[in-house]
């Protein structure tokens, strides 16, 4: 009996032992895509894993869910349990810098040659205070999705859509010639950043109720309430269904509403308007751009670095681009002629012209909640946009100053 | 083995018994509890004594290094700005010059950042396969980044005017080597221009013994104690407390105690002071040797009017030891401080041996002693799931409890919790906020945020969910209670769907149904000629659409209790009722009610509970619309948590709930005997 057990004992004794030196020659990914997404995205890595003819090192994809996918990379990954690579906007970047032991620092490999093949302005975003954290992987961004069949023209000016959106509105049939969640601070940033507006400052400093700011804001009014093309109380399962019922034939969305358009619902896209009253500029939406991060624990973090070269290069930017749909930040792949024809695809890149990153500030975090009430009480009519900002204002620096103190 | 255990418990008892009395004879529990107490506060001081001095010791050998360090990075900044393209060479000879002047000095190494040049080294290794200067490998890369976190540190700290980043990394690499990292600058409040490191080899250092100061002091109690029994133990030895002389017992503890604690702080003093005389010292040798080597390679270093060098990690002037090397005043001031953490455990300690003391010396020690032995059977049998449950629950339990004493925050994760601790500020600014509304030139305005207004939030939404849930519930469970209702499964099922719903799901399926233009309640008012509310901008309002979520998912819970315990009532005591002539309103008032009511109390008590803690549909249908007023504690304290970052301050929030609920349940539980039936 004795004798019986114990070759299987020693083999399971080996097999343990085997098992981590067989881990690390993995490289695990973490992602949250799914469908056509993830697709793409599982081709790539094995067109990766095909080059590694001698197999020294494997890239094995990881599917985690979304609605839990940040807090498991903070609580993973700085006890030395998560994955070498993952993937993630930026707009955590700043905070998991703060926190430390997240993400590592990749400024000494990222060279000329890689900076000269990404869009401009991406690496910014992978950058916190002057040390580049990632490698921009995609990026996704508003623009103007309107109905063909309504809208011939797209309007090119926030004149010419005001007029346009008239014609289609009718409160009382419940139609809408414009819908987007103006309420939102995330889409109305489009149009404060025509006017010149931001949240931080440099340093960062809120600047919250700066008077670009409140033009900004004094603007979207005068669409909601003067001309009155825009619906209460948007949200995005609302603006989905008016667009596909017919009752709004021009929404500004990004790129994951053309997943909820109906078959039989024709759509074309557009860069967003200029603004007259910011004296011409175009409306410029908030970017966001995902990253490649690498886990400081990992055990390879050159071979990391290699493979999340790959993900970025052309060939895996042109899978990504066709087969899942995205808009990769490689510049080179839309000079492609399967990618320059896509329409969806050119339109996004030329709304690029006239975008910018999403700060990657810890503090962002602190700004969502007192932003979001203002909105509310200036689209609701309880406060005016001078005192709603400037309260949101004071309630971001008071909690920024618990942040700071001094050691 | 089992059939012994009962006889061996049995037969040692009558030992145990006469072991006792003999003891009894032998020694008295005061001067037990002064020895135990003693030790204890003794061991403990020793051990705080042990890791004050090692700091006081720890951080003046810092101290030494950085003013070394501070003074060669002057220096190389001061080269590098004159002319950066030979500066590598003036680099080499100058940190050569420098180790040769200090040979405790090794391994220095110069790192411009900007592309990355390793310009100078005195560590053979970084010379052995490329000449200097040279980019850094990629198996240097964490030079690099340590350098480009210095960077990092530096302009954190001057953008946001704090000095929350240390600028200065300081590492024991080895028992006796220390190693420094500081960045240097080409101009004074400049950017970060590039790093130097260095190692130190440290002299061990001469600790004062404390060894025979802590044993007499344990000598002297004792004695002390001894004769105090001896006085006064012959009245105190019968059954009971006794009182006198454990205080009398404990007096003379506390003044020895006394004595050994000002002479400790003695000594910490005395070594402080020592040090920064060493430190002052060591400073002008620096100045000197800075003068005649920077005078070599044209630098004007080493004649400055402040003392520049003599800084903390975060490179915040110590302004203790002048320019000159005199030592400053506030000198004192700051070994005073310093000594502060264990001046407060040594008070700490104080009371540790006099609770043992008194915990012994009035008897309840051996109590404890005895039941433990008595049931020894019993906790060896729980322990596994006393293990389990201390891990598991409450590990995580006092952890939280711990947190929130401190001010930590995104920010200062990493740190220990000793170096954020704020004792009660968290409590303080929560409860003590009464600020609860102010009269502004539009009339009464509410501080939405304010613990008092959620508190109010909570407490109604609590009572209304309840009372909604509890009547809803049990009318319906004596709707399906009749006798010969037909199709009652069908209608069992169907109630208790919103149950078996996801209870976010039906949150966001609520959320759209209160939309001001496309949800199907205002569509519904203006079918029959009303006007569309808008729910979510009123706080009443917007309240009722949480109540009328919660109230919808929440009485299937509540018909199921109170079916189940309807099926249990016997039929006979409605038909003795019957014959008695009862009604049908006395027969529910007098028996359906207080039969119900053991199952639906436990039930109210649950029910309670979750209600107040129900995050899902507060987050999901009004989000604490208007402008979070309809919040209730749980997401104000998630919102504290996760938007503002203030994890200690969102954990006194949840102590302060836990608090709350658990003052309810006691009450509860207490005022309606809820688990006594009433047959």
């Amino acid at each position: 009996m004795k004798h019986a057990v114990t070759p299987g004992f020693i083999a399971a004794v080996g097999l343990f032992l085997l098992t981590p030196s067989l881990a690390s020659a993995e490289l695990i990914v973490w992602h949250a895509y799914r469908g056509g997404e993830k697709a793409a995205f599982e081709k790539v890595i094995e067109m990766y894993n095909a080059q590694q003819a001698d197999a020294s090192t494997m890239a094995k994809p990881l599917a985690v869910p979304y609605d839990a996918y940040a807090d498991k990379i903070t609580a993973a990954i700085p006890r030395g349990k998560g994955p070498d690579v993952y993937i993630f906007a930026q707009d955590r970047l700043g905070g998991w810098v703060e926190a430390g032991q997240t993400v590592e620092s990749v400024d000494f490999f990222v060279d000329d040659e890689l900076l000269d093949s990404l869009l401009p302005g991406m690496i910014d975003a992978m950058t916190y205070r002057d040390t580049i954290y990632g490698i921009p992987l995609n990026y996704k961004s508003i623009t103007m999705i309107y109905n063909p069949e309504v809208v011939e023209d797209p309007p090119a000016t926030v004149r010419d859509l005001i007029t346009v959106a008239k014609q289609n509105t009718n409160v009382a049939s419940g139609n809408f010639g414009l819908a987007y969640e103006y309420s939102n601070y995330f889409f109305h940033a489009a149009l404060m950043n025509a006017f010149g507006g931001q949240v931080f400052a440099p340093g960062p400093e809120p600047v919250i109720d700066s008077d670009e700011n409140i033009s900004s804001i004094k603007e979207m009014l005068r669409w909601y309430k003067t001309e009155g093309v825009l619906p209460d109380d948007p949200s995005a399962a609302l603006i989905a269904s008016l667009f596909n019922s017919g009752k709004a034939p021009i929404v500004f969305s990004g790129p994951w509403f053309l997943g909820e358009i109906e078959e039989d619902v024709p759509y074309s896209l557009a860069p967003l308007p200029t603004v007259e009253a910011a004296g011409g500029a175009p409306m410029r939406p908030w970017l966001t751009i995902e990253g490649v991060y690498i886990s400081p624990q990992s055990q390879d973090i050159d071979q990391a670095y290699e493979f999340a070269r790959f993900l970025v290069s052309e060939e895996a930017a042109s899978v990504l681009a066709l087969e899942g749909g995205q808009l990769p930040t490689n510049q080179a792949v839309y000079a492609q002629s399967e990618v320059a024809n896509n329409e969806t695809l050119a339109a996004f890149r030329a709304q690029l012209e006239n975008a910018v990153p999403m700060p990657n500030y810890a503090e962002m975090t602190l700004m969502w909640s007192p932003v979001t009430t203002a909105m509310n009480k200036i689209v609701k009519g309880s406060a005016s946009p001078e005192a709603a900002l400037a309260e949101a204002q004071k309630k971001v620096e008071k909690d920024i100053d618990v942040l700071r103190t001094s050691r | 083995m089992a059939e012994t255990t009962p006889i061996a418990t049995t037969d040692s008892l009558a030992p145990d018994a006469a072991e006792t009395a003999v003891q009894r004879r032998r020694m008295h529990p005061a001067l037990l509890g002064a020895l135990v107490g003693a030790l204890v506060a003794v061991s403990l001081t020793a051990l705080f004594r042990g890791q004050y001095l090692d700091a006081t010791v720890t951080e003046a050998q810092h101290r030494d290094l950085i003013v070394h360090s501070m003074a060669l990075a002057d220096m190389v900044g001061r080269v590098e700005a004159a002319d950066r393209s030979v500066s590598a060479t003036t680099l080499d000879a100058l940190i050569r010059d420098w180790q040769g002047e200090f040979p405790e000095l090794s391994n220095i190494r110069v790192l411009r950042l900007s592309g990355a040049q390793l310009l100078a080294s005195t560590n053979p290794d970084d010379a052995a396969d490329k000449a200097l200067p040279r980019r850094l490998t990629r198996d240097e890369k964490q030079i690099f980044d340590l350098a480009k976190s210095l960077s990092a540190a530096v302009d954190t700290n001057r953008d946001e005017g704090v000095s929350r980043k240390r600028q200065i990394l300081l590492d024991s690499i080895s028992d006796d080597t220390l190693a420094i990292s500081l960045p240097y600058f080409l101009t004074d409040g400049g950017k970060v221009a590039g790093m130097v490191q260095l190692q130190k080899r440290l002299e061990p250092a001469a600790m004062p013994a404390g060894l025979i100061s802590g044993m007499a002091t344990l000598v002297a109690i004792g004695l002390l104690a001894f004769a105090a029994c001896a006085v006064l133990g012959p009245r105190n030895r019968a059954d009971g407390r006794p009182w006198l002389l454990t205080g009398v017992v404990a007096l003379l503890f506390s003044l020895v105690f006394l004595f050994y604690a000002r002479a400790l702080i003695g000594t910490g003093a005395e070594l402080s002071s020592s040090l920064t005389e060493e430190l002052a010292g060591a400073y002008q040798a620096v100045r000197e040797s800075a003068a005649s080597i920077g005078g070599r390679y044209e630098l004007s270093v080493g004649s400055e009017r402040v003392n520049r060098w003599d800084v903390d990690a975060y490179q915040r002037p110590y302004n203790v030891i002048d320019a000159d090397g005199r030592i400053l005043p506030a000198s004192a001031e700051l070994a005073a401080a310093r000594a502060q953490p264990f001046v407060r455990a040594l008070w700490g300690n104080w009371v540790v041996g006099l609770g043992l003391l008194a915990f012994v010396g009035l008897g309840f020690g051996r109590q404890l002693l005895e039941t433990i032995k008595e049931h020894r059977h019993a906790y060896l049998y729980v322990s596994p799931a006393i293990i389990g449950m201390l891990i598991l629950v409450f590990f995580p339990f006092f952890y939280g409890i711990a947190l929130s004493f401190t001010e930590q925050t995104i920010f200062t994760i990493n740190e220990p919790i000793t170096e954020v601790w704020a004792g009660l500020s968290n409590y303080i600014s929560i409860l003590g906020d009464f600020k609860v509304a102010s009269q502004t030139a539009q009339g009464w305005v509410f501080n939405y945020s304010n613990f008092y207004w959620t508190l109010f939030i909570t407490v109604c939404w609590t009572v209304f969910n309840v009372s909604i849930g509890l009547s809803v519930g049990m009318a319906l469970a004596l709707t399906l209670n009749t006798k010969g209702l037909r199709f009652r499964s069908v209608y069992r099922v169907l109630l208790i769907l919103p149950w078996a719903i996801p209870n976010y799901i039906t949150a966001l399926t609520w959320k759209g149904m209160f939309h001001p233009q496309f949800g199907v309640i205002n569509q519904g008012i203006q079918m029959f000629g009303g006007s569309p509310v808008a729910w979510f901008d009123g706080v009443f309002s917007s309240f009722i659409t949480g109540l009328a979520t919660n109230g919808w998912l929440s009485f299937p819970f509540m018909m199921v209790v109170v079916l189940g315990a309807l099926q249990s009532i016997p039929d006979d005591m409605y038909e003795a009722a019957t014959v008695e002539g009862a009604s049908r309103w006395q027969q529910f008032r007098y028996i359906t009610l207080p039969s119900l009511k053991p199952t639906v109390i436990p039930a109210v008590i649950i029910s309670v509970v979750w209600t107040f803690n129900m995050f899902n549909v507060i987050y999901l249908v009004s989000g604490g619309a208007p402008a979070g007023a309809n919040e209730i504690l749980i997401t104000e304290a998630y919102k504290i948590a996760f938007e503002k970052y203030q994890i200690g301050y969102s954990a006194s929030y949840s102590v302060v709930i836990f608090m709350i609920l658990l003052i309810y349940g006691v009450f509860q539980t207490k005022v309606t005997k809820a688990t006594e039936a009433n047959i």
